[in-house]
């Protein structure tokens, strides 16, 4: 694992990570705090297959009533909003 | 991209501007609409006496073609037997008429937002018809997933706002529409037909395929008329980025069939693990070239792609 990924929340998990980087491989590293919607990283239409790994990893459902694009436009608040929320 | 709010908000009303010629000036796509407008008045029907909705179904029996299930062909298939391939037929045949219901409220509300409005006065006659058409489909398909399975799979996209291509908008919106549309007639054509399903399933997917033949007819004259106008509008890169992102958009379709929840459903264990496995398939890209084979050679024909492969992601 890179450097930075050591500096994206553990919680947050690899299966997470592993989706982003595999959607960007040219990246290298992913900032907790890079803007992962406005650099396209998660768009539209890779959405779908983000949000499973996050109910997976998390064991729960996600409701889209629940949750704004915002949610998703860093790996910070990924954490906050889908991992932290379990402590 | 450098471009500034002011800047797409200019293109975007430039572009509307033109939109009455582009769409009024052509006789043919006016000819058309008013045999379409004609042929949706000849073929009238009232969706709530036409089905008879039987209290329930067959579960020992496939409620889907079998192969336009997703596990189809693939790895993941072999692990299963008959009576988890029957439930998971029945699953992922209330997950795609889910995905109809959430599709065609998208519709409604684009051509709800577009009819009788300035650039749209050649179609808003048609646009009347496909309203009400779609709306009658949205109720049987709602009706059959919540009469044999008490509920509507949720819809699970959610749109980013990034900036694109402001005179590509009305375009996309019409490929994306006409896309779907053409992908949900494979599986009716298919399903109306196939005497392995209940007579119930047949009737809505017969029924659903006449009216969308011709949205689909409306569907293929609006992208093709406006990719021409598009061509003489914007770059060949930016054109390019359009095929790409339309070819993901049908990629993300086919995987949209393959839903956790209806493997969950029909007591699949590690749902999310299948449907990995089923969409990293080679048998899985077969089936996304084998459903939009008829779109990706209407696509090439109009020069809107270059070539049909879609691509992995």
């Amino acid at each position: 694992m890179t450097d930075s990924a050591a500096a994206v929340p553990a919680r947050s998990g690899d299966l997470v990570l592993d989706f982003l980087m595999a959607r960007r491989p040219d990246l290298g590293v992913i900032d907790p705090d890079y803007d992962l919607i406005d650099n396209r990283v998660l768009d539209s239409l890779g959405f779908v297959n983000f949000l499973y790994v996050l109910e997976e990893q998390t064991g729960r459902e996600i409701s889209l009533d629940q949750v704004s694009p915002e949610d998703f436009r860093t790996l910070r608040r990924i954490r906050e909003r889908f991992f932290d929320a379990e402590q | 991209m450098t471009q500034t709010t002011a800047d797409a908000a200019a293109r975007t009303a430039g572009y509307l501007a033109d939109l009455p010629s582009i769409l009024g000036g052509n006789p043919r796509f006016i000819e058309i609409l008013d045999r379409l407008t004609t042929l949706s008045e000849r073929g009238y029907y009232d969706p709530y006496k036409l089905f008879e909705w039987p209290d329930s179904l067959q579960e020992d029996a496939y409620w889907m073609s079998p192969e336009l299930m997703t596990v189809h062909g693939t790895e993941a298939a072999t692990k299963l037997d008959e009576a988890q391939l029957h439930a998971l037929s029945k699953f992922e045949s209330v997950n795609f008429y889910s995905l109809n219901v959430h599709g065609i409220r998208e519709l409604l509300t684009e051509i709800v937002a577009r009819i009788h409005m300035p650039g749209y006065e050649v179609a808003s006659e048609y646009f009347h018809h496909i309203i009400g058409e779609e709306n009658d489909h949205m109720w049987f398909f709602a009706k059959f997933c919540l009469t044999y399975a008490g509920k509507i799979y949720p819809d699970r996209s959610m749109s980013f706002a990034v900036p694109g291509v402001p005179e590509a908008d009305t375009f996309l919106l019409f490929s994306r529409l006409l896309i779907f549309e053409e992908f949900v007639d494979v599986f009716n054509q298919k399903m109306a037909e196939d005497e392995r399903l209940d007579p119930t399933i047949r009737k809505i997917n017969k029924v659903h395929h006449q009216d969308e033949s011709r949205h689909i007819a409306f569907g293929r004259q609006m992208v093709a008329l406006l990719h021409q106008d598009l061509r003489t509008r914007i770059s060949k890169a930016e054109l390019d980025d359009l095929e790409l992102y339309l070819k993901r958009y049908m990629r993300a379709s086919a995987e949209s069939l393959c839903n956790p929840a209806a493997f969950r459903d029909a007591g699949i264990p590690e749902p999310f693990a299948v449907r990995r496995s089923v969409i990293a398939d080679p048998a899985f890209d077969e089936f996304v070239h084998r459903v939009f084979k008829r779109s990706l050679a209407f696509m090439t024909s109009e020069d809107i792609f270059a070539d049909g492969r879609i691509p992995q992601r």
